[in-house]
């Protein structure tokens, strides 16, 4: 009935539903719930999710952390403010900290206060994926969008006396109205959850007090899920840069921007100040965008945001940004320099917010990037902590943080020991055109397999042959020949986010090309596609004799 | 060569193989079924003729063309359509998103009309172009059996064909039909609605099927005044109740007038244009009353019973799990046979056709979990059973889990339209039953679960699948808790 947490789509049913248990199950009155939280154990039952006493009580024995070893260091005699203390109200932190509420345990949860940019002293409960990442990203991509789709209208017969223009300040205020409106429902979650939020900055003191802003607060164990943040490298004039956090929040619109980096969040960005019509100049290090992915995958969206008009300087490694008398902005690169940008900005990584948190002190251990390394169950190298999310640069994307977070939530309070799976996770470019994919490029199934068939459409959507757009889709299975199992999906085209992920369902359960083919199709849709490729494109055989690059293709349809 | 390859499925004719024929092939109407059929069973090596009508958008008994309803009156030009209506509200939400647009926004319907007709013919040249490509025999003419291994293609000149042929394929599809009503032919059918010269600024549509409901959301997105007139509560009927009733707040959200329980009793033609009386007394005067009630196999002209080729009582041609008539050489794929009326299906039908007669494997085409999609603004797409038909099969109890959201891009537009999903599960074995969704990209995202739901996914394989975030798709992967659960016997405990 709840829908993902970090989704904003926050249901209908879940505020009518969450009534519905309140006044079915709890009829103490809950006007503050958390007043007496963590040192009322009977309190427990305010949790809104419990269904009954019973239930809550049942799950409230075997709080010491189940996973390998039960000890996490903990006087089972001694009592403390909090089962859970939990620093960071993201995606991981959130979810960990509701769905310890819901088996029963106390939990706090500190965080930063509100604001658009991050820092050592700004947050914002959400974290980076509502209030910096995929939410702010995701409604520019919106507006960014609709130019592509005046263009399209123009071919379905609209027709307007003037071409439409964006004003940047309407774009920016609406969005962070929302942002604000998005911030309210996340506290209200965690309150409705019965979790105690505290707002300011969390250090850990020792391995069960944390302190924030001088008050001290003890717990049975504590969970890191500060997030990460971008980082801007040191090159001469980099005080003149913005990041993906100013990106989004931009008191104008860029004229003239270059973008550095050619990874998930460059590529969002040029699809978003370029659909809002500003100059967009791209400088990767590589060869290719997107390192990781499917090759083919690489060079087409490339080519399609070229026909969209972005300029991508490959090879071209930024050194210096120097400010020129008129106010703009001079890139100097390896290769030369470019004036006239309005804007720089960096998207060259984001860096785990690890420090000041007391960690050092405390022997939790770090890796050489600064995230904090953790087992299988998130558990740090100190018993009694732990770390979710992209503090721990597993993979970093708001779902995996999700996952993670209700793992950990069921290992320590649900006694069911539980590790996160990372197999065959799917994830989404948000450029225009956008990519969707899970599983194995093709090269990695190479690797992997050896054997491995591969079948490709490249084709022009319907929806183009009337706009006259140049627009194309592309989409790839990548099958185990020897067991026929799919185990690379990847498309990129108009709607390739919401495209895969029903298919990931069918790659994660293991399903075979036969599976797919024995699906029948949704007429007319892009999807479909994935369900009629008869042909392999090109078999691809570690034996030699078997070796048949064959592009055999037959015409698709009917 | 050919010869060689060819090989009956079930039937032990060998003796037959003697007598010569035109064509091991021969089939009658070159739609998405029979255009399929004919391609694969001469990619098997059998030598294969087809006849078609001559094209023109609007069909009739001697008006057909290569590509078939779908190509020219159905799937394509409907959604090409839909694309022009959908950008109508995009241009409108486009506002809150800080485009300064124009007050005054034209639609140009007879420039979309062009461009859809130059797309249409483009597609009939690419069908009659893969008929050539796979060596298949494409003639232009009406064509009629005249026994039981005899076709006659009347073409346009006149002058007449005759060709034998080992096997005959009837694929020959369904024609929109007008119910008795008087005056019904001052009312248009969806081929006529999708080449009206004039874009009607106020319609009438009779029906609540999933023709009735696309062509209320083509004209209502493309600004015009749309009654929607249907006899039950809610349209769609077969779907999932929950869903119907969606799709009515839908279209009723985006301005459609709905008249459930209605029917027309008289249309007649006056001054101002086209006048309905409905059963409940009341007159709507529109420009285009349209009548989408159902459709009807095109069987007539087929001189079918000459052979003793049966039909079931809605003309449809009975066949059997191989899609063989009851005369052994005659088969049927497609709308003609009335199973499941899609283009998908006649394509599954019309491969399992060649793969049993000309491939050596009898084959059945698979009924079970066929996803399909109604492409309403917003769509609606649903794969599997409905709750109602879950609980009417089931044993033991149903576990249904709901969604109902905001999505985000409605959050700046402030666009007040919920998107639904909804999946039922087989609370005892974890199964996934059916699933549905009522909004922005439906079909697209259905796609992939149906491969799923096909493979007998249970809810916790949907669950150990990570989101992909910000998508509306993750929310059949992240329902957590059962919104309801009702036992097989009893009732769905909706609220409609």
């Amino acid at each position: 009935m709840v829908s993902s947490l970090a989704a904003p789509k926050l249901t209908t049913t879940f505020s009518s539903s969450t009534t519905l248990l309140f006044s079915k199950n709890l009829p103490l009155s809950l006007s503050n719930p958390f007043l007496s939280l963590p040192l009322n154990l009977t309190s427990s039952v305010t949790h809104l999710h419990c269904r009954s006493l019973s239930f809550c009580h049942r799950h409230r024995r075997g709080f010491v952390a189940a996973s390998a070893e039960p000890d996490n260091g903990a006087d089972s005699a001694r009592k403390y403010d909090f089962d859970l203390f939990t620093i960071g109200a993201g995606s991981g932190g959130v979810r960990a900290a509701r769905f310890a509420a819901n088996f029963g345990a106390s939990v706090a949860v500190c965080e930063l206060p509100f604001s658009t940019i991050s820092s050592e002293t700004g947050g914002g409960v959400g974290g980076t994926c509502v209030l910096r990442g995929c939410v702010p990203k995701k409604l520019l991509v919106y507006a960014s969008k609709y130019s592509h789709e005046f263009d399209e209208s123009h071919g379905f017969g609209w027709k307007y006396d003037s071409e439409p223009k964006n004003d940047w300040s309407t774009l920016i205020a609406n969005k962070n109205a929302e942002l604000q409106r998005l911030t309210g429902i996340y506290k209200n979650i965690l309150k409705n959850a019965g979790v105690s939020l505290i707002e300011g900055r969390g250090k850990i003191v020792d391995p069960h007090t944390v302190d924030v802003d001088g008050k001290l607060y003890s717990a049975r164990n504590i969970l890191i899920s500060v997030g990460g943040r971008p980082f801007i490298p040191d090159i001469p004039g980099s005080e003149y840069a913005i990041d993906s956090d100013a990106a989004l929040d931009l008191p104008s619109k860029p004229e003239k921007i270059a973008i550095i980096g050619g990874g998930y969040i460059a590529l969002e960005f040029a699809g978003i100040f370029s659909g809002l019509t500003s100059e967009v100049h791209v400088f990767i290090r590589q060869k290719k965008v997107l390192r990781g992915f499917d090759e083919e995958i690489r060079d087409f969206v490339a080519e399609q945001m070229s026909v969209r008009g972005i300029e991508f300087h490959t090879e071209e490694s930024p050194q210096a940004i120097i400010k020129v008398a008129d106010g703009s902005l001079s890139l100097k690169t390896n290769r030369g320099t470019v004036d006239g940008f309005s804007h720089i900005m960096f998207a060259t990584g984001r860096r785990p917010n690890t420090k000041n948190l007391g960690l050092e002190a405390m022997g939790v251990k770090l890796n050489k990037n600064g995230a904090i390394e953790v087992d299988e169950y998130s558990r740090t190298s100190v018993p009694s902590i732990w770390a979710v999310g992209d503090v721990t640069d597993r993979v970093n994307l708001t779902p995996v943080a999700l996952m993670e977070g209700g793992a950990l939530a069921k290992t320590i309070f649900h006694n069911e020991p539980t590790k996160p799976d990372y197999r065959a996770i799917p994830s989404a470019v948000f450029s225009q055109p956008p990519i969707g994919q899970v599983g194995l490029s093709e090269e990695q199934a190479v690797e992997q397999y050896g054997d491995v068939d591969i079948f490709t459409a490249n084709f022009r959507p319907l929806k183009a042959t009337l706009s006259g757009l140049p627009d194309r889709v592309f989409m790839k299975l990548v099958v185990c020949a020897k067991t026929n199992k799919v185990v690379g999906l990847h498309m990129c085209g108009e709607d390739s986010p919401e495209i895969v992920q029903g298919f990931a369902v069918a790659v994660k359960a293991g399903l075979t090309k036969a599976d797919f083919d024995a699906t029948v199709g949704i007429h007319p849709t892009a999807a479909e596609e994935f369900v009629t490729m008869r042909t392999p494109t090109r078999k691809i055989r570690s034996s030699p004799e078997g070796k048949t690059d064959s592009e055999v293709k037959a015409a698709a349809g009917v | 060569m050919a010869r060689k390859m060819l090989i009956d499925g079930e039937i032990t004719q060998t003796n037959e193989e003697e007598a010569h024929y035109d064509f091991d092939l021969f089939v009658i109407g070159a739609g998405s079924g029979g255009v399929r059929a004919s391609r694969f069973s001469a990619n098997y090596g059998a030598k294969v003729g087809i006849c078609e009508l001559p094209f023109h958008p609007i069909s009739s008994e001697v008006i057909g063309g290569v590509g078939g309803t779908c190509v020219i009156r159905g799937c394509v030009p409907k959604k090409i359509l839909v694309y022009g209506a959908s950008l109508g509200g995009e241009i409108e939400d486009a506002r809150s998103y800080g485009w300064e647009v124009n007050e005054k926004v034209d639609f140009n319907w007879q420039k979309l009309l062009h461009k859809k007709t130059d797309e249409i013919l483009r597609l009939n040249g690419i069908y009659k172009r893969l008929l050539t490509n796979a060596g298949v025999k494409l003639f232009e003419g009406e064509g009629k059996l005249v026994g039981p291994n005899e076709v006659e293609v009347t073409q346009l000149d006149g002058t007449k064909l005759s060709y034998s042929a080992k096997h005959i394929l009837i694929a020959t599809g369904s024609r929109a039909q007008r119910p008795a009503i008087p005056g019904q032919e001052f009312a248009i059918t969806s081929d006529e609605a999708l080449s009206l010269e004039e874009f009607p600024k106020h319609a009438v549509v009779l029906g609540g099927g999933y023709i009735a409901v696309e062509f209320a959301s083509i004209w209502r997105g493309m600004g015009a005044t749309v009654e929607l007139l249907f006899r039950k509560e809610l349209p769609l009927r077969g779907f999932d109740d929950e869903m119907r009733a969606v799709v009515a707040r839908n279209m009723e959200g985006r301005g459609v007038n709905l008249h459930p329980r209605t029917t027309i009793t008289e249309v007649i033609k006056t001054e101002d244009g086209v006048k309905v009386t409905t059963d409940h007394g009341e007159e709507i005067t529109a420009d285009v009353v349209l009548f989408a009630t159902g459709r009807a196999p095109n069987t007539k002209r087929l001189n079918l019973e000459a052979v003793g080729v049966e039909l079931d009582k809605t003309g449809a041609v009975k066949v059997d799990e191989y899609s063989r008539t009851n005369i052994p050489n005659i088969w049927a794929v497609g709308d003609v046979t009335n199973r499941i009326n899609l283009t998908p299906v006649a394509l599954m039908e019309g491969t399992y056709f060649a793969k049993t007669v000309f491939g050596g494997q009898p084959s059945k085409p698979d009924y079970r979990d066929v996803p399909c999609a109604v492409f309403a603004i917003p769509p609606l797409s649903v794969v599997g059973l409905s709750e109602e038909q879950a609980i009417e099969q089931a044993n033991g109890d149903i576990s249904v889990f709901t969604s109902t959201f905001n999505p985000l891009k409605n959050t700046i537009s402030g666009r007040q339209e919920k998107s639904v999903m909804k999946l039922v599960v087989d609370a005892e074995t974890d199964k996934v039953l059916g699933a549905s969704m009522c909004g922005p990209d439906a079909p697209e995202i259905m796609q992939g679960i149906a491969v799923a739901l096909k493979c007998g996914a249970t809810k916790a394989q949907l669950d150990s699948t990570v989101g992909i975030h910000p998508s509306a798709a993750e929310e059949f992967v992240t329902m957590r808790t059962e919104t309801r659960r009702v036992s097989g016997s009893g009732k769905p405990k909706t609220n409609l």
